[in-house]
């Protein structure tokens, strides 16, 4: 077993696929640099004169208005059952950094307006609930910095783990090296599981070269304008821990790529099928309600990031027959999204591993 | 049908069967397959295209697996055991197929890394084929020939007991068929059991020592190609030159004995018949003298043809088919020497 691993291995590394899955890392990478150059520059002293100049001409009309602004922001409130905190009619007067242009930082500044990025209000009764949903848009991986959008660059490196498992059994089916490959090792249970750990180890040393150098460049961009933000140790550490979930991730797509690889016997096929399954879980995923908790890219997002917050539309009939409806949120934890994943890996593995060792091979 | 040839057998089959689904029903590739390798030699396992030839070679070599019926090789009963024989066994289905961006070096040595071969023997056996100056060009640059050479260096990295050959000379240059067919005959000489199979007749009868024939999915023939040749599966023949002017009597003279005479370049083509020598008598009885009295030798082609004509490949059936008889077509004869004209008028 461990000889057919050691060839499988050097067989996965010597393959175009994974040298051009190495380029396309690079090519990330440095696209990342980019965009993180962009959002890393500070505003100008041109942009901020500019801004300053904007926030004193708002604020002379608030000083002139704003009191009546709030009176008709509290009247329409009150017209509608809500209180002024909830229309936003206490936090009306002008601030500079409205008009400045927005600049990020590496992490996420901590006096970072939770109602402008994301950090919303937490809608549900249960403390617990309401404990974990802070904890998880608290975490780095949320909020608006540049560490925060490394988390979508990651899932590309994902895919890439993926596409790299689904081309590594599909090209030995459709060349019939399959075929030659069985008539020197024909025990198929070792065969598939050989394939299935290159494939899941192999594509390690990819994700985490990938996510680091995704890292990295984006570190040297901030730190090259000072605008890293509050970079402390437990930042790295939560970064570390990603990263070791992200290989654990990359592993199980792999291993799930040789699966549908198999099943499939087509690379297109099996690629295809794990694209429609993202994006319906993407485009309506809120259509399944409380059921999102079992959607793929929910399980692998709660994974990634340390949990994952989705909200419900609570509907009830109110005494006019007009329905109200109230955002409910909804925590999946790490070790639930953790264990989807795992249980997906293990069926898709297994039901495989069956079709391999009885499927004739041409 | 000739008895099988007794001794050790390398490959023995019983009642073996496969089906494929098809949207006509179910496709019949192999259907109670008898077949007797004896250990050592060449043998040669013909049949039409669709006989079911490749299909019992991936039964053998555990690619697909039957519906019914048993298979052993060297007596391990395959596939259930082949792991413990497929150390022994070397084989090319159909056309070589490697992985094409990797050369031919590197495809040979995961190969021998995954048995365990010392990478070493990579070279040796790429020496052996003639591919060391190609050995480091991708395999999808290579010739048929190339391909078919390669696939012979990776059969050999095992030093097998046992080499499987199917259709090894398709679409190979006249160069190449003769270079495929030496290296058989030699493995064979060897005293190494070469399975080969062929609907390309000629060339197995030349190397082959024994030969098991097929159609739609069973045995029909199998015997050292010298017994089968003279089992009369294919009807023997002898042209008769006679004067011009005698033509029409000879003709008459031979239909009237109850022979088959056809008129061909000038010459009588005389079948059915038991004896040879009758010719001549008869003739010489009615006053007229053979000019020239060549026997036909029936080959191999003649024999296949007259054992698999009403076969036709691979037709969908849902249920078992019997093999409708018939006789043999004329023989599709090649000249002898006169010197054998008592081997096939025997």
């Amino acid at each position: 077993m461990m000889r057919l691993l050691r060839v499988e291995l050097r067989r996965l590394w010597a393959r175009r696929v994974t040298r051009w899955a190495c380029v396309g890392i690079l090519v990330l990478a440095a696209l990342s640099t980019v965009v993180a150059y962009g959002t890393a520059r500070p505003p100008s002293p041109q942009e901020v004169a500019a801004a300053e100049g904007a926030y004193a001409a708002e604020l002379e009309v608030w000083e002139a208005e704003g009191a009546e602004q709030v009176a008709d922001c509290e009247a329409s409130a009150e017209a509608e059952g809500a209180t002024p905190q909830e229309w936003g009619c206490t936090d009306m007067e002008p601030r500079l950094d409205w008009y400045l242009p927005p600049s990020q930082t590496f992490v996420a500044d901590a006096g970072q307006d939770p109602a402008v990025f994301g950090s919303e209000s937490v809608n549900t009764d249960d403390p617990a609930t309401a404990a974990a949903v802070q904890e998880v848009r608290g975490s780095v991986w949320n909020g608006w910095a540049g560490l925060s959008s490394l988390d979508d660059l990651a899932m590309l490196l994902l895919m890439g783990a993926l596409v790299v498992g689904v081309s590594f059994v599909t090209a030995e089916v459709n060349s019939g090296s399959l075929g030659m490959w069985l008539t020197f090792e024909p025990r198929r249970q070792r065969v598939y599981w050989s394939k299935a750990t290159a494939a899941a180890i192999g594509t390690a040393p990819l994700v985490v070269a990938g996510f680091a150098l995704l890292v990295a460049s984006s570190y040297a961009a901030f730190a090259s304008f000072g605008t890293l933000g509050d970079v402390t140790g437990a930042v790295w550490a939560e970064v570390a821990a990603f990263t070791g979930r992200l290989v654990l991730a990359g592993a199980a797509l792999a291993a799930i790529g040789v699966a549908l690889g198999v099943l499939f016997k087509h690379a297109a096929a099996a690629v295809g099928v794990v694209a429609v399954v993202a994006w319906a879980s993407l485009a309506f995923g809120y259509a399944f309600g409380e059921l999102q908790r079992w959607l793929p890219t929910t399980a692998l997002t709660a994974w990634l990031q340390g949990g994952s917050v989705f909200t419900v539309e609570n509907c009830t009939p109110a005494a006019d027959g007009v329905f109200e409806c109230v955002p409910v949120d909804h925590v999946v934890t790490t070790a639930q999204g953790g264990l989807l994943l795992l249980a997906a890996t293990v069926v898709l593995t297994g039901a495989a591993m069956l079709v391999f060792r009885w499927r004739d091979v041409s | 049908m000739t008895a099988p040839v007794g001794g050790d057998l390398a490959i023995e089959t019983r009642g073996l069967r496969k089906t494929y689904r098809s949207v006509r029903g179910r496709a019949v590739g192999v259907e109670g397959l008898d077949l007797q390798v004896p250990v050592g030699g060449v043998h040669g396992f013909l049949g039409p295209n669709g006989s079911g030839k490749t299909t019992t070679i991936r039964m053998l070599l555990g690619l697909v697996r039957p519906d019914r019926g048993t298979a052993t090789i060297f007596g391990h009963p395959v596939p259930r055991r082949l792991p413990e024989v497929v150390g022994r066994v070397g084989a090319i289905v159909e056309s070589p197929k490697f992985f094409p961006a990797f050369s031919a070096r590197r495809n040979l040595s995961l190969l021998a890394d995954a048995i365990g071969t010392p990478r070493s023997r990579v070279d040796v056996v790429l020496d052996e084929v003639g591919l060391t100056g190609r050995a480091r060009d991708r395999y999808r640059t290579y010739s048929l020939g190339m391909k078919q050479r390669l696939a012979i260096a990776a059969t050999l990295l095992k030093d097998p007991d046992l080499l499987i050959f199917d259709e090894p000379t398709n679409g190979l240059d006249p160069a190449g068929i003769r270079e495929i067919r030496r290296t058989m005959r030699s493995l064979g000489d060897q005293g190494k059991t070469v399975l080969v199979s062929s609907h390309v007749l000629a060339e197995v009868e030349q190397i082959a020592d024994t030969v098991s024939i097929v159609a739609r999915g069973r045995l029909v023939a199998s015997g050292r190609v010298a017994d089968l040749l003279g089992s009369g599966a294919g009807s023997r023949a002898v042209r008769v030159r006679v004067a011009p002017d005698d033509v029409t009597i000879a003709t008459s003279v031979l239909e009237t004995g109850g022979l088959l005479v056809r008129r061909e370049h000038g010459a009588l083509l005389v079948e059915g018949l038991d004896d040879a020598g009758a010719v001549n008598r008869a003739l010489g009885e009615r006053g007229v003298w053979a000019h020239e009295l060549t026997p036909l030798q029936p080959d191999l082609e003649s024999v296949f043809l007259g054992l698999t004509q009403h076969e036709t490949p691979g037709a969908p059936t849902r249920g078992r088919r019997r093999r409708r008889g018939g006789p043999p077509d004329p023989p599709a004869a090649r000249e002898q020497p006169s010197d054998l004209a008592t081997e096939v008028g025997a």
